[in-house]
């Protein structure tokens, strides 16, 4: 029996990464029966391994939940899990564009860091009722009073609406959910209109294809119907809908303010893009929904395999990885230096990260990666551009009338003690300043505009390790902007390698040579002759460092036992070479290609 | 049938004191087990020798530990069986001294059991060293105790000394050994001192309290050594061993060419090659109660075992093989890596058989590695 709209709530609950977003998921799941305590996996919600351990959510999910009021009603609340992480943002704003309330979830002891902010603007903007939530009041250096004052005053939302609330302990748990469907208002779609229906996420399922997670905005979605996805135009018959208690469940339709799946053999998470609208083939919707967005990658970075023989696996991998990815995008790559692999496309670092992980740990690959780096815009003097993801492809110098490079809008969020450092670092790194603001809790929000590159190369861990870990950081990308920007090439043992070249502004190129060769210098390892680096720029060398050769491997003592120690350390120092690139006759390891990222 | 055995090691896992900077499986504070421990390496030898194509034996090597610790009641003990396997006329049978337990009484039951070459650790004869290594004996027992064993009746003795000890300069290190070999002894095993990190050494080096010499000072004492011995007219036959014509250490030139040996005592270590053309390593448990328990109970006490597939025995043998400097054979099996070294100029190849370079010695962990998988 379907729920009557006036009952149906969509809330996601929004929060800075470790305030306690999954935890008072999961409480919420458990207090309304959705999942018994017995079966609770610790943080049900986040269901990649990867997901767990690292503690943030990547894809979203959508539980529906049932909740007995104290107004005698029973409520059917639909709970969207956003993803926690900046380069994720994309994804974040479809979720919530499918929702119509958000629970906020502030660390009672950290406050409102740059990650809170920025999803309360995000949810604003969608309009979505803020129920806001004070977490973890149980811990010692709790401070719930100064956090509430800080919404009201940061935020403007009454101090009186704040909950307290401990979901490690459970308390509070029974007022969010009273909030919520007191304040987040009920769906206004009708359900016999066109239907139009959100996607926010999309995962492939090796036996069923493609699901589709929606939300039904108009109108009613059910089996058998022939759909059409809006924005690529492609259209399927639907198999299945259902929703997720928290496992697929079936269910006869999916009707006007409902979340759940959609099954309709769609064989590619391409023909399913997160934001798309669904409709009615046969009585589509006037428009599509706004906001739709055909997402890009930021950052780009080449993937190889370190042994040769694992080229086609890594094709293979990385095709199964996009069925359920539709933000990576790769083709294929060949370096000088590194032999064939792929030019890879991310969403951010941290996706790059996820990315090599799941290829390594799903398809047990050995994979090196190079420094990522952005898009770069090049203009040439034949009056053409062209995108550069890639410095090693950028075109002779004599060709180029000029580069543009993205930019961000940055928000850095810390206390006040630490403004100094943090504008020192933003200086440093080409950041030029928009504005400070002062909140309360000793907090202040700077504002830069900044190349996206400075970013991706270290920032955030620059950040915290010059704010003790305080500063918080979100942006987003606010265009191109041209820039005075020189190649720098590596030569190792006299053969440049391709991997290893960066695009940087010129007035900076000497330094960073100097200091790339520098730390080179000491993460390849000893070979069996002198190595030399060599920086240079435009074919003139700017720094040079020699590793030295090895001067001694030897053991003394080779005796009985000895020998199976001796066999045995070497075949472990042999395995550790594997993770190496033999470049010409140089062993290089993987930090050696991710060295540019940190040269500060 | 299995290879028949003609090596056999026996571990005493006994001393007075544990040098800083030794990472054997040996222990100081159990010198009341000595009794009940004989009785069992006695047991386990007997009990080995049945279950194996063995002897008669052409080496024996008694290590430790301090074997000289064993009264000469109790090392008959643990002959007793060794002759029972048999012994090949003129079997080399060595055991290992530590130069406070040297004294005419000791010497004349050593030869009485059946040893035939005393190697004695020397170490070093400088006192700041002596005292570094925490040795309990001065340079001058060292010295006493060659005398007494050579006037004692052993005509083949080693010298064990240590190299690169920090606050021994090159000179320093020249003159001990200068004065070892003016003592007329006709074997030298010079050992570059290694830190290992379980060792309190290895402590010390880690928090800063030690700074060890660089590579480079470590080499330069060892070519000075390897120079020294050349012209005092020893041959340098493996990379820390040097002997007089005719007194190389068979027992360990045995292990080097990869010969099977039986080895029997608290974690110590056999090679058998089985009939099917695999290698078998296997040992013991390693502490000294739990061997003696296990003997007691099952007349053995292998704790692990390992088997090697012929290829893979190969590799090994081909990374100790390289050790002997004279050149090995055991390297054939590995054309194309044979001709990498040789191309860097590590390997010198000479009628069939191929030598490490000078750089190929200081390398030769690199030259080993490359046979392995």
């Amino acid at each position: 029996m379907s729920t009557p709209t006036h009952l149906i709530r969509a809330i996601s609950v929004i929060a800075h990464v470790d305030h306690g977003k999954t935890t008072l998921s999961d409480r919420l799941l458990e207090f309304t029966g959705t999942v018994a305590p017995r079966d609770m996996v610790e943080q049900v919600l986040d269901q990649l391994d990867l997901e767990r351990e690292r503690g943030i959510t990547i894809k979203a999910q959508a539980v529906r939940m049932l909740y007995q009021a104290d107004d005698g009603n029973t409520y059917q609340i639909n709970l969207i899990d956003t993803p926690g992480h900046v380069d994720f943002s994309y994804e974040v704003s479809r979720a919530l564009a499918a929702c119509d309330g958000a629970i906020l979830v502030v660390d009672a002891s950290q406050g409102i860091e740059a990650q809170t902010l920025a999803n309360v603007h995000q949810a604003l903007d969608h309009h979505l009722t803020i129920v806001p939530v004070v977490n973890k009041i149980d811990l010692p250096h709790a401070d719930p009073e100064l956090v509430r004052e800080e919404i009201q005053k940061v935020i403007g939302l009454p101090a009186e609406s704040v909950i307290f609330a401990s979901a490690r302990q459970g308390i509070g748990t029974k007022e969010i959910l009273e909030a919520v469907v007191r304040e987040v208002p009920p769906p206004t779609g009708d359900r016999s209109s066109p239907l139009q229906a959100l996607i926010f996420d999309a995962k492939f399922d090796a036996y069923r294809g493609v699901v589709t997670y929606v939300r039904v905005l108009e109108g009613t979605l059910r089996p058998k119907m022939r759909i059409q996805m809006m924005q690529t135009g492609r259209s399927f018959e639907v198999d299945e809908v259902g929703v997720f208690r928290p496992h697929r469940t079936e269910v006869e339709d999916l009707s006007a303010g409902e979340v759940g799946y959609l099954i309709a053999n769609i064989r590619n998470v391409r023909d399913s893009r997160v934001g798309d609208t669904v409709t009615d083939e046969a009585r589509p919707a006037a428009a599509p929904l706004p906001g739709y967005r055909h997402v890009t990658p930021m950052v780009f970075a080449g993937l190889f395999p370190t042994d040769t023989d694992q080229y086609q696996q890594l094709k293979e991998a990385l095709e199964r990885l996009q069925l359920n990815d539709a933000s990576l995008v790769y083709e294929p790559e060949s370096s000088a230096a590194l032999g064939f692999g792929y030019r890879c496309g991310f969403l951010g670092l941290l996706h790059m990260d996820i990315v090599q992980e799941r290829l390594e740990r799903e398809f047990n690959l050995t994979l090196l990666a190079t420094a990522p780096t952005v898009e770069y815009r090049v203009r040439l003097r034949n009056g053409e551009e062209v995108p550069v993801d890639n410095p090693d492809k950028l075109p002779d110098p004599a060709e180029i009338e000029s580069i543009s490079e993205p930019m961000v809008l940055a928000t850095v969020v810390v206390p006040s003690t630490y403004v100094g450092n943090m504008m020192e670092l933003s200086q440093e790194r080409r950041g030029q300043f928009l504005n400070m603001e002062y909140q309360p809790g000793d907090r202040v929000v700077i504002t830069y505009r900044m190349p996206l590159a400075e970013i991706i190369h270290d920032y955030n861990d620059q950040l915290k390790s010059r704010s003790k870990g305080y500063a918080s950081l979100d942006y987003e990308l606010v265009g191109f902007e041209e820039a005075n920007l020189v190649k720098l090439d590596i030569l190792v043992a006299g053969s440049p390698v391709d991997a290893l070249s960066m695009i940087v502004e010129r007035s900076k190129a000497h330094q960073q040579g100097r200091r790339l060769s520098e730390k080179l210098k000491t993460l390849i390892p000893r070979q069996l002759f002198e190595v030399p680096i060599q920086a240079a720029i435009g074919g003139k060398i700017v720094a040079r460092e020699t590793v030295p050769a090895l001067r001694k491997d030897v053991i003394a003592k080779c005796y009985g036992g000895d020998v199976t120690r001796k066999r045995k350390l070497l075949e472990k120092q042999k395995e550790g070479k594997k993770r190496m690139k033999r470049v010409g006759n140089v062993e290089i390891p993987q930090e050696a290609f991710m060295a540019v990222l940190s040269l500060d | 049938m299995m290879e028949r055995i003609r090596s056999l090691y026996l571990h005493v896992p006994f001393c007075t004191w544990l040098c800083k900077y030794c990472d054997f499986n040996t222990y100081a504070v159990l010198q009341g087990l000595i009794p009940s421990y004989v009785e069992a390496l006695s047991r386990e030898i007997d009990v080995q020798s049945a279950m194996m194509p063995i002897g008669p034996l052409e080496t024996v090597f008694i290590g430790g530990g301090t074997p000289s610790l064993l009264s000469g009641d109790q090392l008959q003990r643990v002959m007793a069986p060794v002759f029972r396997i048999g012994l090949q006329p003129g079997a080399e049978v060595t055991m290992e001294a530590n130069p406070s337990n040297v004294t005419s009484e000791h010497v004349a039951a050593w030869l009485a059991a059946g040893v035939t070459r005393l190697s004695l650790g020397v170490q070093s004869l400088q006192p700041g060293a002596l005292r570094f290594l925490e040795r309990l004996h001065s340079g001058d027992d060292a010295i006493a105790a060659i005398r007494v064993a050579r006037a004692g009746g052993f005509d083949n003795i080693n010298g064990d000394l240590l190299y690169g000890v920090p606050g021994v300069d090159l000179s320093s290190w020249m003159e001990t050994l200068d004065a070892v070999v003016a003592e007329g002894i006709e074997h030298v095993s010079a050992y570059e001192l290694t830190v290992e990190s379980g060792t309190r050494l290895g402590q010390e080096v880690r928090t800063g309290l030690v700074t060890m010499p660089d590579a480079e000072a470590q080499l330069d004492q060892y070519w000075a050594a390897v120079d020294r011995l050349k012209v005092a007219g020893f041959c340098h036959y493996e990379i820390s061993n040097w002997a007089r014509e005719g007194y190389r250490c068979r027992h360990n030139l045995a292990g080097w060419h990869y010969q099977p040996y039986l080895g029997c005592g608290a974690g110590a270590h056999s090679m058998l090659r089985l009939e099917d053309g695999t290698t078998e390593r296997r040992w013991n448990v390693k502490g000294p109660h739990a061997y003696i328990k296990a003997v007691g109970e099952a007349g053995r006490a292998v704790d692990g075992r390992e088997t090697l597939s012929p290829e893979r025995a190969r590799g090994e043998a081909a990374m100790i093989g390289v050790r002997v400097l004279e050149g090995t054979t055991a390297t054939q099996a590995f054309p194309d890596q044979r001709r990498q070294l040789v191309g860097a100029g590590l390997l010198v190849e000479d009628a069939g058989r191929v030598h490490l370079t000078r750089r190929g010695v200081e390398l030769a962990n690199q030259v080993g590695a490359a046979f392995l998988r």
